[in-house]
């Protein structure tokens, strides 16, 4: 995946980099918002990693000209800046998603992979299908090797979210957000206990469990 | 400005006084002009009408019957008290006949023609006074000149009565025009220049400068009113804000002590080979991330001491709220074995922040579930008061807060001797306060549902919100 990451803090851009490219990506880095138009403008990449604050441009106008141009990559705004105006300010620009530092890179690598998942599925499905589990988004229906799977409306969700992230890792703070929408941390491991209700049923029974613990980042829906 | 005027003339209020006595001024000219026409010059074309058709009739006598008729025309006139003037002259200009001595018409060209005079009476008294009067000269077929007028002393005094009358009014129109323009602008001056040396204050430093409202419900008391609450909330946002950054400043100090402390003997220990470096790494990382939960719970509770009021608020349906918190918590209680219920009365409405109010309750969801032991239950309420306040109320059966404590554990970092070794940072119902309060608002602990056996007191925590205005 080619990724540009927009970053004046270089320490951040040079551990981000890294990381990436550790993780198989190809990185390429700017340093302020000028640089990162430029750079945006001139090659193809499948996410942009962009700072809000920067000198010279900031992130939002960055991303609002880019998108103005026509550019459709996906956005994950990195911001100081976490309360919910500022959200809805990112993602209303342009943004695709907003992680707010200080934050744990595998949050960033869970988001970024998520991101570039969000590209290629342009049309609107109605079926998903993820190795032997498929869910039926009309009827609102699951099976797994043929076996209806009875879900509560938020397991659905929860599921749905899942299986459109197959084969990647979702953290904790991604769930809360994107399937209940609250942005803040529960001190309890709430998540966790939704997950593994999720899992006795899809997985139990099944010779083969298809919902993941990822230790330190959280979980992952394998084929 | 070349020339300094005088303050007073710099005011807007003067500026806008000065204006709209001119267009008052223009308006009443055109009406006392209009008044004057149609009253004094009425007054004239109807004399002149009247002479014309006098004059018209004679002629006629004169063409009809020649000289004698006209003459007997004319002395039958002067015996019947007519107001007219007339005088019959040859063609030389000698006077004939008529009942005044000579023409007013100095020199007569023989075209029909208008003049103004004066004629001669004698008043009451026998006293001779002047009257203004008004003629037309004509020269007949055969060379004769006639010549008819009217005193139009009468009519003159009741024009010049107008004119009087008309003056007076354009004058009072000015005079109280420009009294009241000056009376207006030092009102307005005096109410502006309290406001200016306001603002002037506060500019200057003095945050504690306040406007005086005179109560005169207008729209300056509505501005000192204005400013005076714009000033009230800034004063108690900037001590919002310098309370904050203390706050923050010694909220972090204790748990960066902390860390810092578990660092230093980690490294100590890592370097003597008494300690695994991954495994003291790991647990860096779990410190620092307990520091950072730390700070955005310490910064989300001095930003809503510092707002004083809830951020973005929304009407909402709080029964809406407590079943999607309700639904997060209930797979955590049935996992650890309790028993949990919620008690949602529908179709009330508050106003509030979502996400402020969700984090709320949740902090009230972990903190019961984490003190609550398995077999016990916990139980979530939205209801309406009879007071008309909304409550959000959580309580459990865990082994609740004594009395005497209960004051102590809303503030920051206090946590009881016996609940230092759960997790959690010590700010949860801190937070939980912080939000009741800048809803308007209230935090309530009390006893739970009582001591059963080895179960209990319990605690039960309510966040009172205001009725909905």
């Amino acid at each position: 995946m080619r990724i540009l990451i927009v970053e004046d803090d270089l320490e951040a851009a040079e551990a981000m980099d890294r990381g990436l490219t550790e993780g198989g990506h190809d990185c390429k880095r700017a340093a302020d918002g000028e640089e990162g138009l430029a750079a945006a403008r001139a090659g193809e990449f499948d996410v942009m990693i962009v700072d809000r604050m920067m000198p010279k441009m900031d992130g939002v106008t960055l991303i609002e000209t880019i998108r103005r141009e026509g550019d459709q990559t996906p956005v994950l705004f990195l911001s100081a800046l976490g309360e919910i105006n500022d959200r809805v300010a990112g993602l209303k620009a342009g943004g695709d998603d907003y992680l707010v530092k200080p934050y744990a890179f595998a949050e960033l690598i869970a988001r970024v992979e998520a991101l570039s998942r969000r590209r290629e599925t342009g049309s609107v499905q109605t079926l998903l299908r993820v190795g032997e589990l498929e869910m039926d988004l009309i009827g609102r229906t699951v099976h797994r090797q043929g076996k209806e799977i009875d879900l509560q409306p938020r397991e659905f969700q929860l599921l749905e979210f899942m299986m459109r992230h197959a084969g990647q890792s979702v953290t904790r703070t991604m769930l809360l957000e994107k399937v209940w929408e609250y942005h803040f941390d529960p001190q309890t491991n709430v998540i966790d206990v939704h997950i593994s209700r999720l899992r006795s049923k899809i997985d139990k029974g099944f010779d083969r469990p298809m919902l993941q613990t990822v230790r330190g980042a959280g979980y992952r829906l394998d084929a | 400005m070349a020339m300094r005027l005088p303050r007073l003339f710099r005011t807007t209020p003067c500026r806008l006084t000065l204006l709209f006595l001119a267009l008052f001024a223009a308006a009443a000219s055109a009406f006392l002009a209009y008044i004057y026409v149609a009253t004094a010059g009425e007054a004239r074309r109807r004399t002149d009408q009247e002479i014309t058709r006098e004059m018209s009739s004679l002629v006629a006598a004169y063409d009809r019957a020649g000289m004698d008729a006209l003459n007997q025309s004319l002395i039958e006139r002067a015996a019947s008290e007519r107001p007219f003037l007339y005088l019959l002259m040859g063609p030389d200009g000698k006077r004939i006949s008529g009942s005044i001595a000579e023409s007013p018409v100095e020199k007569f060209n023989g075209q029909p023609s208008w003049t103004s005079f004066s004629v001669t009476d004698l008043d009451v008294m026998g006293r001779p006074i002047k009257h203004p009067a008004r003629g037309f000269q004509e020269r007949l077929r055969d060379g004769e000149i006639l010549f008819v007028g009217a005193d139009i002393g009468e009519d003159q005094a009741y024009v010049v009565k107008i004119v009087r009358a008309l003056w007076g009014a354009g004058a009072l129109v000015i005079v109280l025009g420009l009294l009241g323009g000056v009376l207006v602008s030092r009102n307005v001056s005096r109410s502006m220049a309290s406001l200016t040396d306001v603002v002037t204050a506060v500019r200057n430093g003095d945050l504690a400068a306040r406007a005086r409202v005179r109560g005169a419900r207008d729209e300056f008391d509505e501005l000192a009113e204005g400013l005076n609450e714009m000033l009230d909330r800034l004063e108690r946002s900037m001590a919002g804000h310098r309370h904050a950054g203390d706050a923050i400043a010694h909220d972090l100090r204790s748990p960066l002590t902390r860390l810092r402390a578990r660092l230093e003997s980690a490294a100590i220990n890592v370097e003597a080979g008494k300690a695994d470096p991954q495994e003291a790494l790991d647990q860096a990382v779990t410190d620092t991330d307990g520091v950072l939960k730390t700070f955005a719970a310490v910064l989300a509770i001095a930003r809503l001491q510092a707002a004083g009021e809830a951020p973005n608020p929304v009407p909402m349906d709080p029964a809406a709220l407590g079943a999607d918190i309700a639904e997060l918590y209930e797979p955590l209680c049935e996992d650890k074995e309790i028993d949990f219920k919620a008690e949602l009365v529908p179709d009330l409405t508050i106003r509030g922040n979502q996400e402020f109010l969700a984090q709320a309750l949740s902090n009230l969801l972990d903190n019961a579930v984490k003190y609550t032991p398995a077999g016990g239950a916990i139980m979530l309420r939205v209801r309406r008061r009879s007071s008309g306040e909304v409550e959000f109320s959580v309580t459990d059966t865990g082994p609740g807060v004594p009395e005497e404590d209960r004051a102590r554990v809303v503030e920051r970092f206090v946590r009881l001797e016996n609940s230092r070794n759960e997790p959690g940072s010590g700010l949860g119902l801190s937070l939980v306060a912080a939000v009741a309060e800048a809803h308007g608002g209230r935090l309530e602990l009390a006893e739970g549902p009582g001591k059963v056996g080895e179960i209990g007191p319990g605690l039960r925590v309510a966040l009172v919100l205001p009725r909905a205005a």
